[in-house]
């Protein structure tokens, strides 16, 4: 075969697009196919199964601030997926209980997706409801006011725009609120 | 033992070259250089943001989120492989002994792709990101891309189809595997991507980011190796059958490995696992290509002395190998778990791209600049420089982002830490990155710097020997 391909263009071209194929069809068309998950939004009503609670679709509102988030590079430096590693757990975990991790269906709304994959701040997977709104002001308008250290940027045209910043929030509260997983219920506003 | 030297496998004895205009590899690899040098800068900012994160920050245009892509897309499409179609269109005639199938659809393909650069800039400066990595371009760049590929696809094969030597060399298969998976690769990655959602998104998506570096990247890159090798030293290849090896079995595993960058993430765990097997495979494609050029060079190791070309070239090499390494064994549970989503991701990145598939391209360059305009190298001393900022800089900048990102990584694992002090932490790392970067920018300027001056004052040196 190696001889062949060596000197016939048709078959050296056929040859790369299937061996092409194989993987590329068996990686990404089948997998949704075999794991239902992927493409069912999350729902559970019995506590024995793990944290209780539905997956709602975004209102308007909270996809325009997504569209923020979006714009403004976010995800290059948060990633949106707490692992199935220890750390995760705790380090998005609330008053010590830890977060559960996060599973396909509770992304099936997303869209562009934000898992990310850097983290140079810290996961937001679970921040919805850990800060109030007067936070993420002072926050967006210059982080290191709040957190000194932070090489988190200023994004203080966000906070000037009325009807953005309201909308990131709103965005911001809703991440990780499928499951509810918070024992006390006490998420931020 | 070179194992066989017939003309068509050895680039270095060519019986009668037809006259080639070059004319389109000569603009793709002028505007490369420029957006080389201009995203440069870019480059150099983003790196001075990690030590003085206020730094522009309240230019909205100017944000770390807006410049980022910038520079990577700029990087990746304005540069590197601007440059490898560039080198693409000047090694492909000579390897097929006729010249280019058309001069004018290259000039206007070269034209469409500076349209696409240009509106890239503006794109993402506005913050118009469709906000999947590698794929922040807005859709009508997109379907400008499909047809710039095609009019370089076209060009590329109808030159190969009309060529006067039977047997291809591996730098041929390599250019006609570029394209072709390119072409599905782009479009899972741009198109396809906007039918799916959440796990079933980033899932193609992760298929494009790994195989724009797997299958675009890597394969221009060797076929910008295999060619430049031999011909550079004047030595045969040393051997065709392991080059062919190398090819099938890179055509074969590449594709399978997407989902390595989800690995403990919301993926399917089977998913996980054949990700991370073929990711190890991945090791033997790159150890067929690195033990050929090894053993190309044997006895002629002492050329790399004056020769700029070998220099980067053999050099990149040995990058390639190193972040061909790394790569597979992040891959592991065990490994990812500490390094995974660190600074060590884009310390290897650049490894790659810069250090391996741009070093590459640079040394084409050199070699291919003065042949073109019918001149020699303006400075072969200033050569020396640019390869020496770009080795000592690339070097502190892989090192200190490698070890820094495997402590930053060992901290997260240690929930006492509280999250902020791992970001304090790491401002030396940063400090370093900074300057490593400055170094890499000064071997830019100097790299085309160099290239311009050979350019605009060809006629007062004398040609080299082709
Ligand atoms: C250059 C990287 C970077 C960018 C870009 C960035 N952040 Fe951050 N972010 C950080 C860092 C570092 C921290 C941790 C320190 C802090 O709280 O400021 C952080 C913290 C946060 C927190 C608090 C998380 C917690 O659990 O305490 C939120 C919320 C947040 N960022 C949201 C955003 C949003 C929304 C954007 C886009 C508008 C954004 N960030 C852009 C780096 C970044």
């Amino acid at each position: 075969m190696l001889r062949k391909a060596d000197s016939n263009f048709g078959f050296a071209v056929v040859a790369a697009l299937i061996f092409f194929f194989i993987g590329g069809t068996l990686t990404t068309v089948v997998p949704p196919l075999v794991d239902k998950s992927w493409g069912k939004a999350f729902e559970n009503n019995d506590p024995a199964k793990g944290p209780t609670g539905k997956l709602q679709p975004y209102t308007e509102l909270e996809l325009k601030g997504r569209a923020v988030y979006v714009r403004e590079g976010c995800w290059y430096c948060h990633t949106q997926q707490t692992r199935t590693l220890l750390s995760d757990t705790k380090r998005s975990g609330w008053k010590g209980v830890d977060s559960p991790i996060s599973t396909p269906d509770e992304f099936v709304y997303d869209n562009p997706h934000m898992f990310g994959t850097k983290r140079t701040g810290p996961d937001l997977s679970r921040v919805g409801g850990k800060y109030d709104t007067q936070w993420h002001r002072t926050h967006f308008r210059n982080p290191r006011d709040l957190v000194p250290g932070s090489i988190m940027p200023p994004f203080p045209w966000i906070v000037e725009n009325q009807e953005e910043f309201t909308a990131l929030v709103a965005y911001m509260q809703t991440l990780g609120r499928a499951k509810n997983w918070r024992p006390d219920n006490d998420y931020e506003k | 033992m070179p194992e066989e030297t017939n003309s068509s496998v050895n680039p270095s004895a060519a019986p009668s070259w037809p006259v080639h205009e070059d004319t389109t590899a000569k603009w793709f690899l002028i505007s490369s250089i420029a957006y080389f040098f201009i995203v440069g800068i870019i480059a150099v900012v983003i790196a001075a943001k990690f030590v003085w994160p206020s730094l522009l920050g309240t230019v909205q245009y100017l944000t770390y989120g807006r410049l980022r892509p910038l520079h990577v897309n700029g990087m990746l499409f304005g540069w590197l492989l601007a440059a490898d179609m560039g080198l693409t269109y000047f090694m492909v005639p000579r390897l097929c002994g006729v010249k280019l199938w058309s001069e004018k659809l290259g000039v206007a393909t070269a034209a469409l792709w500076n349209v696409i650069v240009l509106g890239a800039v503006v794109s993402l400066l506005m913050g118009w990101n469709q906000g999947l990595e590698y794929a922040e371009l807005p859709l009508a760049l997109d379907v400008l891309v499909v047809v710039a590929w095609i009019m370089f696809g076209a060009n590329i094969f109808l030159t190969i189809a009309s060529r006067k030597y039977d047997q291809m060399y591996v730098s041929i298969w390599y250019i006609m595997g570029t394209i072709l998976w390119t072409a599905f690769v782009y479009l899972t990655g741009n198109f396809a991507v906007l039918f799916a959602t959440g796990v079933n998104q980033a899932n193609l998506n992760w298929m494009y980011v790994h195989n724009a570096v797997g299958l675009i990247f890597t394969p221009v890159g060797l076929a910008i190796a295999y060619y430049f090798i031999p011909k550079s030293s004047n030595t045969p290849l040393y051997s065709h059958k392991l080059s062919m090896i190398g090819f099938w079995a890179l055509a074969f595993v590449y594709v399978w490995t997407g989902a390595h960058h989800m690995i403990h993430g919301p993926i399917s765990q089977w998913l996980q696992t054949i990700a991370i097997a073929f990711s190890l495979m991945l090791l033997i494609p790159v150890w067929a290509v690195v033990y050929n050029f090894f053993a190309t060079m044997k006895g002629q190791w002492y050329q790399l002395k004056d020769n700029i070309a070998l220099k980067f070239l053999m050099s990149g090499v040995v990058f390639y190998l190193l972040t061909c390494f790394q790569g597979p064994m992040h891959s592991l549970r065990s490994v990812n778990a500490i390094v995974s989503k660190t600074d060590w991701i884009p310390g290897h990145a650049h490894m790659a791209v810069l250090g391996a598939f741009s070093f590459f391209a640079i040394a084409g360059t050199y070699w291919m600049i003065p042949r073109v305009f019918k001149t020699s190298l303006f400075s072969e001393g200033l050569a020396n420089w640019s390869f020496w900022f770009m080795m000592i800089g690339g070097l502190g900048f892989f090192v200190t982002l490698r070890l820094g990102g495997f402590w930053q990584g060992w901290q997260w694992n240690n929930v006492a830490i509280p999250f902020i002090d791992t970001v304090v932490a790491l401002k030396p790392v940063w400090i370093v990155r900074f300057f490593s970067g400055i170094l890499m920018f000064l071997g830019i300027v100097s790299f085309s710097y160099n290239i311009m001056a050979t350019i605009l004052g060809a006629k007062d040196r004398p040609a080299v020997a082709a």
